[in-house]
């Protein structure tokens, strides 16, 4: 995935009300695995993912409240984050699909958009 | 907090266009209809708690997590 180097959290993630900038950064060469590194508080980071190669049929429906706050046009300019959650190994390393971190890659406004469907799960084992 | 004692059946108006209606009321459960706009996101309260418990708990990793995850997802490919 592209690295982005200002990312506008435009409604912060429960329980991290602070930051709402943050850049999107490569931690391997071909963009697997990558971090949300906060603007705002240097030590704070999250491990993200996008769904493709592990979860094949995710398909997150947005409402109408996240698409305008977005300013989502189109679903090409989308990008799906998937918080992980890493465990003593790949097994249990969990990805959280009930709220995946949905970016505007045109005017680069993001948020933690939440989806109230029973078929996901908030620590779902990574599929490898 | 407002409180306000409702049968089934009947509904309070929050604002002007949210109507949330008691639609039954058995043992200690209460079905809970909302009519809103779609602009309103409606989210039970503690499936909130759960995803910040859950960021929380994903919150900066150590080195060595991160690490050893990158490493894995290189040799699992």
């Amino acid at each position: 995935m592209q690295e982005i180097p200002v990312i506008d959290l435009v409604r912060p993630m429960p329980g991290f009300d602070g930051d709402q900038r943050f850049a999107l950064v490569r931690l391997d060469d071909d963009g697997t695995l990558c971090e949300l590194r906060s603007l705002d508080h240097e030590d704070l980071r999250f491990l993200v993912i996008t769904p493709g190669q592990f979860f094949d049929d995710y398909e997150p429906v947005l409402g109408d409240e996240d698409v305008n706050l977005l300013g989502l046009t189109s679903a090409e300019e989308a990008l799906v984050l998937l918080v992980l959650k890493p465990g003593e190994s790949l097994a249990s390393t969990t990805a959280n699909l009930v709220a995946p971190i949905v970016v505007n890659t045109t005017n680069r406004r993001a948020a933690q958009v939440i989806l109230d469907d029973s078929r996901h799960a908030l620590a779902a084992p990574l599929v490898v | 907090m407002l409180v306000l004692s409702r049968k089934a059946g009947e509904s309070v108006l929050v604002g002007d266009d949210v109507v949330i209606t008691i639609l039954e009321v058995r043992g200690d459960v209460v079905r809970v209809g909302i009519d809103a706009p779609r602009s309103v996101a409606v989210q039970r309260a503690e499936l909130i708690a759960q995803l910040e418990s859950s960021n929380r708990e994903a919150a900066s990793p150590s080195e060595a997590a991160v690490a050893s995850l990158a490493k894995a997802l290189r040799t699992s490919r």
